[in-house]
């Protein structure tokens, strides 16, 4: 998560109006977690997309959770080993995170177990009970609540990167 | 499992070494997953049943998802006073379609709903949602912060 902001190096173009420099780690955080908020609130909205989008939407979720975290696995260990210190901010995103996983992974996994369409299409059959209907419900509308809490609590990093990254500097002028 | 800042391990090419790291990151990420999901099987084996309600009985929840409107009985007739547009269209903003089966429990296909722009309400609805719970959690930290400052300011 670190971003810099140094002078483009001598030698580039120094008259057109260029972006901060920002590192090329923290460019993927923005836009892949992004795209990951961006997929998540069309994926629930199932009267929009239908079934089939849904699902494959869903499945594709589920991938991006695994990326997500493993992008992020540095900060899981980290922090966990830090619980015991006093600092509450870190201790309320780490919690939200760890109920986040769990109901997202239950979300994708019985979303999966019911799956009509894209399991199916690969030759792969799948469970339809009632509980896993009832357990994708309900972890979708406590995803629903978490994730915007999850990005929320990040809001001091979202609008430092998203500044770097969406503003333009004005051009130098050469001398 | 935090290598960060540490040396490569030894032998290995810079980019094999964070590629070593991220697929060791990833396995232990599928581990925790995998754990979860195992934790969702036993719950379904051992007490299939979820927080506010009985044990399942065999297909009789309705399971309901979308915006529905709520003047739509279960057998798809609507209530009086509340209108659909001609041709079988749900008034605007809205999706009339009840999204389960009582029987079974298992909601209807709905192929045919496929991003119709009528219920991009749907959509909209969920972007709202968010982006109020955002708002509401961004004006919490910004005032919890303010607050400390001025509590360290008196110190």
């Amino acid at each position: 998560m670190s971003v810099s902001s140094t002078p483009s190096p001598a030698g580039t173009a120094p008259d057109r109006p260029r972006r901060a420099r920002v590192a090329a780690r923290t460019r993927l955080d923005f836009w892949f977690d992004g795209v990951i908020l961006v997929g998540y609130t069309v994926s629930y909205s199932y009267g929009w997309t239908g079934v089939v989008i849904h699902e494959w939407l869903g499945i594709g979720l589920g991938i991006a959770l695994l990326l997500h975290l493993t992008l992020h696995w540095d900060w899981v260990v980290r922090t966990t080993r830090r619980l015991i210190s006093p600092r509450g901010h870190d201790k309320l995103i780490w919690a939200v995170n760890l109920a986040l996983l769990f109901a997202m992974t239950l979300c994708v996994a019985s979303g999966i177990a019911i799956s009509r369409v894209a399991l199916p299409e690969l030759g792969l059959y799948t469970l339809q009970s009632p509980f896993w209907y009832r357990l994708h419900v309900l972890t979708a509308e406590v995803t629903v609540g978490l994730v915007p809490v999850h990005v929320a609590l990040r809001w001091r990093w979202i609008a430092g990167v998203g500044r770097r990254l969406l503003a333009w500097r004005p051009a130098r002028r050469p001398r | 499992m935090d290598r960060r800042g540490g040396p490569p391990p030894a032998g290995l090419a810079p980019g094999a070494a964070a590629a070593v790291k991220f697929l060791r990151q990833f396995a232990a990420v599928a581990a925790v997953v995998a754990v979860v999901v195992l934790g969702g099987l036993a719950w379904n084996h051992f007490a299939p049943s979820l927080p506010g309600e009985g044990p399942a009985a065999g297909g009789r929840a309705l399971v309901v998802r979308g915006h529905i409107v709520k003047g739509v009985r279960p057998s798809g007739k609507l209530r009086p006073g509340v209108r659909v547009l001609p041709g079988g269209k749900p008034p605007p903003g809205v999706t009339a379609v009840t999204r389960g089966n009582i029987r079974s429990g298992i909601p209807g296909l709905m192929l045919g709903d496929l991003l119709e722009p009528v219920n991009l309400a749907v959509l909209r609805q969920t972007a709202f949602l968010e982006a109020a719970v955002i708002a509401a959690v961004v004006i919490l930290d910004m005032g919890y912060c303010r607050l400390r400052r001025a509590r360290r300011a008196k110190t």
